[in-house]
């Protein structure tokens, strides 16, 4: 049947046309949906809440730029969040390209916008190289893995940096990240220094979050675009995320309809087979 | 064998064991200057000391046993039992095969396995005279990945056969690699891609890549994340812990066979903790056993 | 010699940094003996960067010098890295005033500007091809051959509605409960015990390998078989 031989002989770039379409078209028609709140960001949310306000808390920028559109829109809506309580923030990031500089620009953007100081109420430690040196060694002197911040200032001349020497005067570990570092900061901080923490990924990573939320060492979970729409809400920061999640909802129920094709195709292709056996 | 094995692992230990004493009895200024502190020992974690001993002992004796002669049974593992196939493939289609160890650097574990399977694979090219393209990401994986492959060679007797741009270092971002090896593999369109490791948000972008040009693929990754894009992609997936293993399955040396017992034990030792736990929790008992899985 | 420091070093350093995990952190000599250590590995870990750089500029400009195919691209990457590296790494002091905000690494300088226009978009440019990718690998590979892939194909398609608001609007007019459901049952009851298993597992054998290491019976980093 002709059906059967265009289904399963269907060239992949008309796939490729049908996902551009489904993206092109909510950017030019958009499109608003109610993001109702799980559980995992309003326990992230709460956490950050009851951080006590004028603490310091340390956000990781632990994220490449390819995955910017997922966690960007997390970071911008963290230091929203934190600023807002007039916490302190103490930024540092575990990879080499894009950490520091991600961390610099948004800082500094989102800074700006709650006359926050320089040195003062925040400082960005930048990139230091072996992580695990990092973690575990912030836990005994932050000065000693980092002499400087990402600038070349020496932390002895940040006046924040003079009450911050160890984990013991950070309340909150915000964790930003694209890879697999939550692992380690849960392993090696959370399980031995006993820190709390959050963490903001990207939707590959979360579903293995949901392990280290269920045994209580992460207090809540970002889960790629859609977490950080329902985020940005909570916070009352609507952003890209919540822009990006519409886009997101026309691609998932593409790819759900060409699974459906896909299958249509292979049991009509298992049916004719089945019938020529038959004779 | 068992003297020299005992004699090794005494002179270890005791390296070690005097290592330890001579740090902590041969006293520093510091030391003496100092308050004493609180307890020499952190008890609040004797429940991981015991775990990690009765671990490393399991491993040693099983290691001991393995390097006695005693048979060490390991289930089949398909994607393993593929690599030889793959290569077979390979050859007669005259076509190249590509192995990526890992996007990490030298000093994760999963790397170190991924490095330690090219040697075995690359013996395997050596003696089929299979041209093999390892791109890796990292300079120091460059180095220890160049002279694993040499020595694969040299012991398959085809040292002249072996090519100094077998690995070669690509590049350093891992998008910019994924593009690199992308770009490989349409041009050399290798039949067999064997990826083991650590791998990213690539993972889809190399196997997908790799589906398209019709090459056989066989992944294993201990990142549970990418472990779905390498199933829907690839012919055969190693899962977790089946990528250390790897290793010994495909060498069946003793030493490594019997640390993969060992690891063996050691899971049964923590499910039947784990229903021990959920029963006594579910009548509501509260007894030491409990409370030694409390941090 | 050649194997057997450092084989003693990797023994030593290894049961320094096992041994202080189980010491109180006040008892300054091996604290402070691993604290060294973490900053040793930070700087090593510094210094396989100068390696990278230097093995990328050599192994390009062998392939450019012998006009290899693609030597094009090898010209490339050479002047990228060096375009990037120069500027990130010129004193601003041997510039005059109003251009010393180019060099380093500050918002404004030549780096700063690269990575923002010229690797950032790339970078996620290459990102972006998954959607494209997913979409050809699921209409491929999500086929109800088995009873198993049928059970995956349609968690996958639940998950993927449950994931976004138009896919949650859909299930809540089914039942207003649903999506709840998926998360409490799905994502946090047969999904959090299947990643705890694999986390043990991969843990374990990861814990194997590190012993294996530390005993010397594993010698692959070193370059041995």
């Amino acid at each position: 049947m002709k059906i059967i031989t265009f289904l399963s002989t269907l060239n992949r770039r008309w796939v490729y046309t049908l996902v551009w379409i489904a993206v092109i078209i909510p950017l030019l028609f958009p499109m608003s949906f109610k993001i109702n709140t799980t559980p995992e960001v309003q326990s992230l949310y709460d956490a950050v809440e009851n951080v006590p306000d004028s603490s310091t808390v340390l956000l990781t920028f632990d994220l490449w730029p390819n995955a910017l559109a997922e966690t960007e829109p997390m970071a911008r809506t963290a230091l929203h969040h934190l600023f807002r309580k007039n916490c302190n923030v103490v930024t540092l990031t575990t990879i080499p390209l894009g950490g520091p500089s991600v961390a610099e620009r948004v800082t500094r953007e989102v800074a700006a916008l709650y006359d926050k100081k320089y040195g003062v109420d925040y400082v960005n430690l930048g990139y230091k190289p072996n992580y695990v040196s990092v973690l575990r060694g912030l836990a005994t002197s932050i000065e000693s893995i980092y002499p400087t911040d990402n600038s070349g200032t020496m932390l002895s001349q940040l006046p924040l940096m003079h009450t911050v020497k160890t984990y013991d005067q950070i309340a909150f570990i915000f964790i930003v990240a694209d890879n697999g570092i939550v692992d380690n900061w849960v392993s090696i901080v959370n399980a031995q220094f006993g820190k709390k923490m959050c963490a903001a990924v990207t939707s590959v990573m979360a579903p293995k979050l949901y392990a280290y939320m269920g045994s209580g060492q992460l207090t809540g979970i970002l889960g790629g675009m859609k977490g950080a729409a329902e985020y940005e809400q909570l916070v009352h920061k609507p952003g890209l995320a919540t822009i990006g999640i519409s886009i997101q909802s026309l691609v998932h129920f593409l790819i759900i309809a060409l699974i459906g094709l896909g299958n249509l195709g292979f049991f009509l292709e298992r049916r004719a087979k089945q019938k020529e056996a038959r004779g | 064998m068992l003297y020299c094995f005992v004699r090794h692992l005494t002179t270890r230990l005791l390296t070690g064991l005097l290592t330890i004493v001579a740090l902590v009895t041969i006293t520093p200024a510091q030391i003496c200057a100092q308050e004493a502190p609180a307890g020499f020992f952190r008890t609040d974690r004797i429940n991981m000391l015991v775990a990690v001993i009765f671990f490393s002992i399991v491993v040693l004796i099983y290691t001991r046993w393995a390097k006695q002669g005693k048979p060490l049974f390991i289930r089949k593992i398909n994607g393993l039992d593929a690599v030889e196939e793959a290569v077979g493939r390979a050859t007669e289609m005259g076509k190249p095969v590509l192995f990526i160890p890992g996007l990490q650097e030298i000093d994760e574990i999963e790397t170190i396995a991924g490095i330690s399977i090219l040697g075995r694979v690359a013996k395997i090219t050596a003696q089929y005279e299979t041209p093999l393209i390892v791109p890796v990401r990292y300079p120091m994986v460059l180095a220890a990945g160049m002279e694993v492959v040499e020595q694969a060679y040299t012991e398959a007797g085809r040292q002249d056969s072996y090519n100094k741009d077998t690995v070669r270092y690509v590049a350093g971002d891992q998008m910019a690699f994924a593009a690199t090896v992308n770009g490989m593999m349409v041009r050399e369109k290798p039949a067999a891609n064997i990826f083991m490791g650590a791998f990213f948000a690539e993972s889809l972008l190399l196997a997908e890549t790799g589906n398209a040009v019709g090459s056989i693929q066989i992944a294993g990754t201990a990142r549970p994340e990418q472990i779905p894009f390498f199933i829907a992609a690839c012919d055969y997936t190693l899962m977790g812990e089946e990528l250390y293993a790897a290793s010994a399955y495909l060498s069946h040396e003793p030493l490594l066979l019997g640390g993969l017992k060992g690891q063996d034990l050691m899971k049964l030792v923590i499910i039947a903790s784990i229903i021990i736990g959920i029963v006594l929790t579910l009548f509501g008992v509260q007894t030491t056993f409990t409370s030694w899985f409390h941090q | 010699m050649r194997t057997t420091l450092p084989l003693i070093l990797a023994f030593i350093s290894g049961i320094i940094m096992v041994v202080s995990f189980f010491i109180n952190p006040e008892q300054k000599v091996l604290g402070d003996i691993s604290q060294e250590l973490l900053i040793w590995a930070s700087i090593i870990g510094g210094f396989s960067f100068l390696l990278g750089a230097v093995s990328i500029t050599r192994v390009n400009w062998r392939s450019y010098k012998t006009r290899r195919p693609g030597w094009g691209y090898n010209l490339v990457t050479i002047v990228g890295v060096f375009m990037m590296a120069i500027p990130a790494l010129w004193p601003t002091s041997w510039l005059p005033e109003s251009m010393a905000s180019l060099a380093g690494r500050n918002a404004g300088s030549v780096y700063d500007w690269f990575f923002l226009y010229l690797a950032t978009p790339m970078s996620q440019t290459m990102f972006a091809i998954l959607a494209f990718y997913i979409a050809t690998a699921a209409y491929r590979a999500f086929r109800a051959r088995s009873s198993q892939a049928t059970l995956l194909l349609i968690t996958a398609s639940i998950v993927m509605l449950w994931r976004v608001p138009m896919g949650e609007a859909l299930l809540r007019v089914i039942y207003d409960g649903l999506p709840e459901i998926i998360n409490t049952y799905i994502m946090a009851g047969i999904n959090m015990s299947v990643q705890r298993g694999i986390i043990i597992g991969a843990a374990l054998g990861a814990a194997t390998f590190s012993l294996r290491i530390l005993l010397g019976i594993e010698r692959t980093y070193m370059g041995k078989g």
